[in-house]
């Protein structure tokens, strides 16, 4: 740890990407704080959300960051905790980017949970036990612990030993806590095309790609696509595991869409085949989030580094669609298709588009994940330090 | 202990929306978007004028189903979605976090956000404000002008409501996700 | 009233008011009333036993009261005629109570007619203000009392005003009959010798045409209905160009030709008299005419397969309709209606529906058309003043039958015409809405702006009242204690308004307006009259002034107060006035015959109590018996038989359509415009077009539509649906108001008095609301 002070911390240097990084930051970081303002003064009146669509952008922003840390947390895990030499190296960047992704996923779910000091009271007080929220936040919550201190041994006061321990046990209840948000879903009764098993696992796997994503995006601007011999093997490797995970994704998906269709179950196949028409599944799920990844990566045999990097943004951009398209996929369906009164359109599909409020919120959580990481990255050494 | 429900004449029901109104006013549900707690759905007529198939226009007076075994009470992370006393569903405003999961979960879409408490609201078969004062009924059940509704205790035999299931048939709505309803509407 | 007076006094006696209550009571009773304590504060919480004001069924409530706030109505199970519920209207009737766009405080006109400008003024100010303009006018007028016209919406308290009215001297009364329910009182009164009541409880076969009774909410008669639909006891059968929630619950919808009524009721009459299915002994015994009509229907030819081209529906339905009914009677009805203004062969629909009823002997039995009982109350007659100068009524020839409550449309239209024989001045109105529920409301607006002075007693300042040059502010039924009403039927009973709350802010109960009003009118009128009755001048002579002056003096209906005169007029029953007010409804053994019989329901009175049958098979017509024909009124240009005249027949040029309106279960007229909660179940009113036409014309759910006739055109969103043929569009009236001082109902929905043709039918002179041809066109 250096001590820095505060005109060293904001001191660097101009290129124009680090320029562009730095306006993107600050932009987003005040749409955060608008967007908190906003919801501060006026509360859940700011958000598109409705009795029909009760769940929104900042649900979906808050899958996407701890899905980021979680699969972070996974890949970091493949060097210090399975210990593959070569993955030890992103071990302190990979773990401080699962602590700041999953903080920025609290601050964005801060803001969408009603009451979050009741739910500190009665997550203890009065836990339900059967719920997969409960599980998955409490689990969330002792993973952050975990990983804290998994980091504090890697990168504070170094011991090997028990940032082993606590990475293990990072690993493990984060992959708990993981399914669970899957489970949020896949437990879903009323809601045919999200019950079920797929989810659960489907977010492990989600999970490992987009840790893959944020790997290449985080060495791809730390060396400024001038990788260190050491670096490019092991993003080789990464990105071989990478293209294996996406092929295991694409199976999945397609798996579930075929069952799905099959036999035209009631809500479930009308939901599914609705979703699949939209250009968020088909484009931004299918070809930006896997395809032109697996492609790149295909057609490379995994050593085009540079192009992953920039497949990575891309892939970046799929999963957010795939976030939100599961909040939404999930919800479209109406839970009763009577009108209620005689002058409205018989229900159909719900929409739902979010508010100026919540993209500024949601996305604004990108610029707080961001000015953290760059903090960190200041305070912290986050390469593989080889003094030990 | 009394384990209460409904049963609906439904076929008695002419969507003139008495019992909404009668819930709003008895229940202080505020006049908002989305602020409901029963409602009657409509399922309009098919065919082509002036060949109008009768029996496809239906009315369906609905709101929460109390299930003996409800979704939004098991996804509930502190437990304020509980089953009360009579075995109604109820919530506890001081527990709710508002994290809107139960809403998710209700197969009935019978919940909502209250502009007021900012907690989730819904039917409570008006146990605090009528039940608890000693009325036998509902404020939709009393309001109803064509008598569509029968609120009562399921585990007494002599109960009309009772009395009623054994001696009529009934559908319920998605039973089939295992809910166990306490609506009945009788056919 | 053009009656030659030589002595006053000698003729009195002929001319007699009632006044429910009556003047034995002491004047202090009013005093009493006065001194009680104003509002009480507290931990008050009471049952106050009401009754509702939101429509006209006046449907026993028990309004919830807490320090002084109504925060519950809910219905009061003792009332027989609303049978333990509140419709959706009655319980948003404490958002009329509070809704904060109500008339507080009396207002005088500040500015042009129509600008909306109104200066807050206090009673004693309203009432000179009034006095001031309306002794110049008689006096100008020569004490023609009737330059001065009176108007009033239906109502428990309408009584009081019209004991105003009468002392007033005026022949200009007008209220909502002409544009509702003249035709068809008057149809089944002159044929069946009344009205009646048609006994849904026990009917078995039920012909609902034009009535939609499950959205036209009417007591008992739509919790009777709707219990034993769908195969559970009574067939249902619904004649209406729509496809109602109505039609819903039927066993039967016959899409009809809209205005083509009367053909198919001939039609159903051509079989039953042809086949010989009617009930030959009943029509043997107490048909006056039968053989005069049956060779008029056969002569006719009026065949369903004639019927079948005008009306539009199937000869075959028809046969099986006729059929059907006759095999279920005499518990077979053909179902009056109410608001049946909607054609010129109205009043000639009625009798043949009437004749074509009795045809089946359900005439004063169970199950059929009754005329129930009545429990009559204490009233007094109290003598009112004649004015030699009043003149008669302007628009008694403009149709056949111009009754007690005028043709509201031939009235307007003559002052406006510059055809009436005397000008007419001023207007009093009393909670009436013309300019909504009066068909071209741009000659409304025009005739309220000619008067010299319009005095408007209203709660909420609706487009008439925005017209108006004086508004007085009254309170809601909430808030005050009215008449008590006798409720005749198979199940009579006598019911009470009672007061929950006091009037907030400056409202006043009509009583305590009219008592104010007539204090500082009475001695100023006295003089006019005075000045200009001969009559007057020598009985003063004869007599001293102040006895002659008795007999004017508009002060005496509302000596006393209201509650005090309802425990007068409910005397002859014991413990009916205490019953009254703590229970609001009462019947003799009451406590004996009510009983809960299950969760929802009651029974009122033992079957062997109910009166099914009263007349003893001696109808209330001239005859004493059904008649088939009334050659009376021949003269008069009425047909003494009902004809079907090529004339009703009305083409609908290709692409247009034949408006029609209606009502939904949500609102009551144009009364609940403004209503919060309403308005919360439905926001606004649609115009139905059918689907397929629609589509062809590029018009999809919400689109907003210009709606437009000959007489003007007003906006609406569109609901395109298969529930209206291809010639007809619908819309629910009420909407579309014009006051912008309605906060909520201002410009909301379409307007139907601004595109509704006012032309009107031969009987009463009743306005054709549904004649009107328009187009569309969207904007």
């Amino acid at each position: 740890m250096q001590t820095l002070s505060l005109k060293k911390l904001f001191n660097f240097e101009k290129t124009p990407l680090n320029v562009v990084m730095a306006v993107t930051t600050v932009a987003l970081l005040a749409a955060f704080m608008a967007g908190a303002v906003a919801y501060i003064l006026h509360g859940h009146h700011v958000y598109n959300v409705t009795r029909q669509h009760p769940w929104g952008l900042l649900i979906a922003m808050y899958v996407f960051f701890v899905v980021s840390s979680t699969g972070l947390c996974i890949i970091s895990s493949i060097g210090h905790v399975f210990g593959i030499p070569e993955f030890q190296q992103i071990g302190k960047r990979a773990i401080a980017g699962a602590i700041i992704t999953i903080s920025s996923g609290f601050a964005v779910i801060g803001l969408e949970i009603g009451h979050p000091m009741t739910m500190l009271i009665y997550n203890v007080l009065t836990p339900g036990l059967t719920s997969a929220i409960w599980w998955m936040g409490t689990l969330y919550g002792l993973y952050l612990t975990f990983i804290c201190l998994e980091f504090f041994f890697l990168a504070i006061k170094v011991n090997h030993t028990f940032s082993k321990l606590f990475g293990i046990c990072g690993l493990l209840v984060g992959l708990a806590a993981h399914s669970n948000l899957g489970a949020v879903f896949g437990f879903l009764v009323s809601r045919p095309s999200a019950n079920g098993v797929f989810y659960p696992v489907y977010f492990i796997l989600s999970a490992m790609i987009t840790g893959c994503y944020l790997i290449f995006l985080m060495y791809g601007f730390r060396y400024k696509m001038n990788f260190p011999e050491k670096v490019s093997v092991m993003l080789v490797k990464l990105s071989k595991i990478l293209g294996m995970l996406l092929a295991v994704l694409i199976f999945f998906e397609a798996w579930k869409i075929i069952t799905a269709l099959y036999g035209d179950m009631p809500e479930r196949a009308e939901t599914i085949l609705h979703a699949v028409k939209h250009p968020n599944f088909w484009f931004g799920e299918l070809i930006l989030g896997m395809l032109i990844p697996f492609t790149i990566i295909l057609l490379s045999n995994a050593k085009a580094i540079k192009a992953t990097v920039y497949a990575s943004i891309s892939g970046m951009v799929g999963i957010f669609f795939m976030r939100y398209d599961l909040v939404h996929d999930t919800l479209l369906y109406p839970m009763t298709t009577l009108k209620r009164s005689e002058y409205q359109v018989a229900p159909t599909f719900v929409e739902y588009f979010p508010s100026a409020a919540e993209f500024a919120i949601g996305f604004g959580g990108i610029g707080l994940a961001l000015f953290l990481y760059y903090v960190a990255d200041k305070v912290f050494n986050l390469d593989e330090t080889t003094q030990h | 202990m009394a384990r209460y429900g409904m049963a609906l004449n439904y076929k008695n029901c002419i969507n003139c929306r008495a019992c909404e109104s009668a819930c709003k006013e008895e229940n202080g549900v505020l006049l908002l978007p989305d602020h409901y707690r029963i409602w009657v759905g409509v399922k309009e007529a098919e065919g082509q004028f002036p060949n109008i198939s009768i029996a496809s226009q239906t009315y369906h007076p609905s709101q929460c189903q109390h299930c003996d075994n409800a979704p939004c009470q098991q996804v509930c992370p502190t437990n304020a979605t509980y089953y009360g006393e009579g075995g109604m569903v109820m919530v506890d405003p001081t527990k709710c976090i508002l994290c809107t999961y139960c809403i998710n979960a209700c197969p009935y879409d019978a919940r909502y956000v209250d502009n007021r408490t900012n907690t989730v609201d819904k039917c409570t078969f008006c146990s605090d404000t009528r039940l608890a004062n000693g009325e036998t009924t509902t404020a939709c059940q009393a309001t109803c002008p064509t008598k569509v509704r029968v609120f009562g205790d399921l585990d007494d035999p002599n109960s009309e409501i009772s009395l009623l299931l054994a001696n009529k048939e009934y559908r319920q709505v998605k039973e089939h996700l295992g809910t166990k309803p306490k609506l009945f509407y009788i056919l | 009233m053009k009656v030659e007076i030589s002595r006053r006094r000698f003729l009195q006696g002929s001319v007699a008011m009632s006044i429910a209550g009556g003047v034995s009571m002491s004047s202090s009773s009013m005093m009493a009333s006065a001194a009680t304590p104003a509002k009480k504060v507290g931990n008050e919480d009471k049952k106050i036993a009401t009754l509702c004001e939101m429509c006209v069924n006046k449907c026993a409530a028990i309004a919830h009261v807490r320090n002084g706030v109504v925060e519950k109505l809910d219905p009061n199970p003792l009332f027989p005629k609303s049978r333990n519920m509140l419709c959706a209207r009655g319980n948003s009737g404490i958002q009329a109570l509070y809704d904060p766009d109500r008339l507080k405080y009396p207002l005088i006109r500040d500015g042009e007619k129509g600008s909306g400008k109104f200066k807050r003024v206090s009673w004693d100010e309203a009432y000179a203000y009034i006095n001031e303009k309306l002794t110049k006018i008689l006096d100008e007028e020569k004490d023609n009392r009737s330059t001065v016209a009176f108007c009033a919406g239906e109502g428990m308290a309408e009584h009081t005003f019209k004991s105003f009215f009468t002392m007033f001297g005026s022949s200009h009364f007008l209220n909502h009959a002409s544009l509702c329910l003249a035709t068809t009182v008057s149809g089944y009164s002159l044929t069946i010798g009344g009205y009646g009541i048609a006994d849904l409880d026990n009917a078995k076969y039920v012909i609902m045409a034009g009535a939609n009774r499950a959205e036209a909410i009417v007591t008992p008669d739509t919790m009777d209905m709707f219990k034993r639909t769908n195969g559970r006891g009574a067939k249902l059968i619904t004649v209406d160009p729509r496809f109602t929630n109505t039609a819903a619950k039927s066993d039967k919808w016959l899409a009809i030709n809209v205005g083509t009524d009367l053909a198919f009721v001939l039609a159903l009459t051509y079989v039953v008299i042809k086949e010989e299915r009617y009930n030959k002994a009943f029509v043997e015994n107490y048909f006056n005419g039968f053989e005069e009509y049956k060779n008029h229907i056969l002569n006719n030819n009026y065949t369903p397969e004639w019927a079948e081209k005008i009306t539009g529906i199937k000869a075959k339905d028809i046969y099986e309709v006729a059929r059907d009914f006759m095999a279920h009677a005499p518990q077979a009805i053909y179902y009056q209606g109410r608001r049946t203004t909607w054609s010129k062969n109205d009043f000639q629909l009625r009798r043949a529906q009437a004749i074509f009823s009795a045809l089946g002997g359900g005439i004063d039995v169970k199950g059929g058309i009754c005329f129930g009982k009545s429990l009559p109350l204490v009233e007094h007659d109290a003598v009112a003043p004649m004015y030699a100068q009043a003149k008669p009524r302007i628009e008694k020839d403009e149709a056949a039958v111009v009754g007690g409550s005028g043709s509201w449309v031939a009235f307007r239209n003559m002052v406006l015409e510059n055809r009436s024989p005397y000008p007419i001045r001023a207007l009093f109105n009393y909670k009436h809405n013309p300019m909504q529920n009066m068909p071209n409301n741009a000659k409304t607006a025009e005739f309220l702006k000619k008067l010299d002075l319009v005095v408007t007693i209203d709660t909420m300042p609706s487009d008439t009242v925005m017209l108006s040059d004086v508004i007085l502010p009254e309170c809601t039924y909430l808030e005050r204690t009215d008449p008590v009403v006798s409720y005749g039927g198979i199940e009579p009973s006598i019911a009470q308004r009672n007061k929950a709350i006091d009037p907030m802010f400056e409202s006043k109960p009509v009583m305590e307006i009219m008592r104010g009003l007539s204090a500082k009118l009475t001695k100023p009128l006295f003089e006019i009259t005075k000045k200009y009755d001969e009559d007057v001048q020598s009985a003063i002579e004869d007599d001293d002034e102040e006895t002659v002056y008795a007999e004017f003096d508009l002060t005496k209906p509302f000596a006393h107060d209201q509650a005090e005169l309802n425990v007068n007029a409910v005397a002859k029953y014991e413990g009916a006035a205490d019953i009254l007010k703590e229970k609001g409804v009462f019947y003799p053994n009451m406590n004996e015959y009510f009983k809960k019989v299950g969760v929802n329901d009651y029974e009122y009175y033992p079957e062997h109590k109910r009166a099914y049958s009263v007349r003893n098979m001696k109808f209330n017509t001239p005859s004493g018996k059904i008649e088939c024909s009334v050659p009376a009124l021949a003269k008069k240009g009425i047909d003494a038989m009902p004809v079907w005249r090529s004339e009703y027949e009305m083409a609908i040029p290709a692409g247009k359509f034949r408006f029609i309106t209606g009502r939904h279960a949500q609102f009551t007229q144009s009364g609940t415009s403004n209503n919060r909660l309403l308005l919360n179940l439905v926001p606004q009113n649609y115009a139905w077009i059918n689907k397929r036409v629609a589509e062809k014309l590029g018009i999809t759910f919400g689109d907003k539509l210009e709606v437009s006739s000959k007489i003007g055109k007003t906006t609406i969103k569109a609901y395109p649906t298969e529930k209206i043929g291809p010639d007809t569009l619908f819309f629910v009236h009420g909407f579309g108001v014009y006051s912008k001082a309605l906060s909520l109902g201002y410009n909301n929905g379409g307007n139907d008095a601004a595109i509704i043709e006012d032309g009107i039918e031969p009987m009463h002179g009743s306005s054709c609301l549904h004649d009107t041809i328009v187009e569309i066109r969207k904007v």
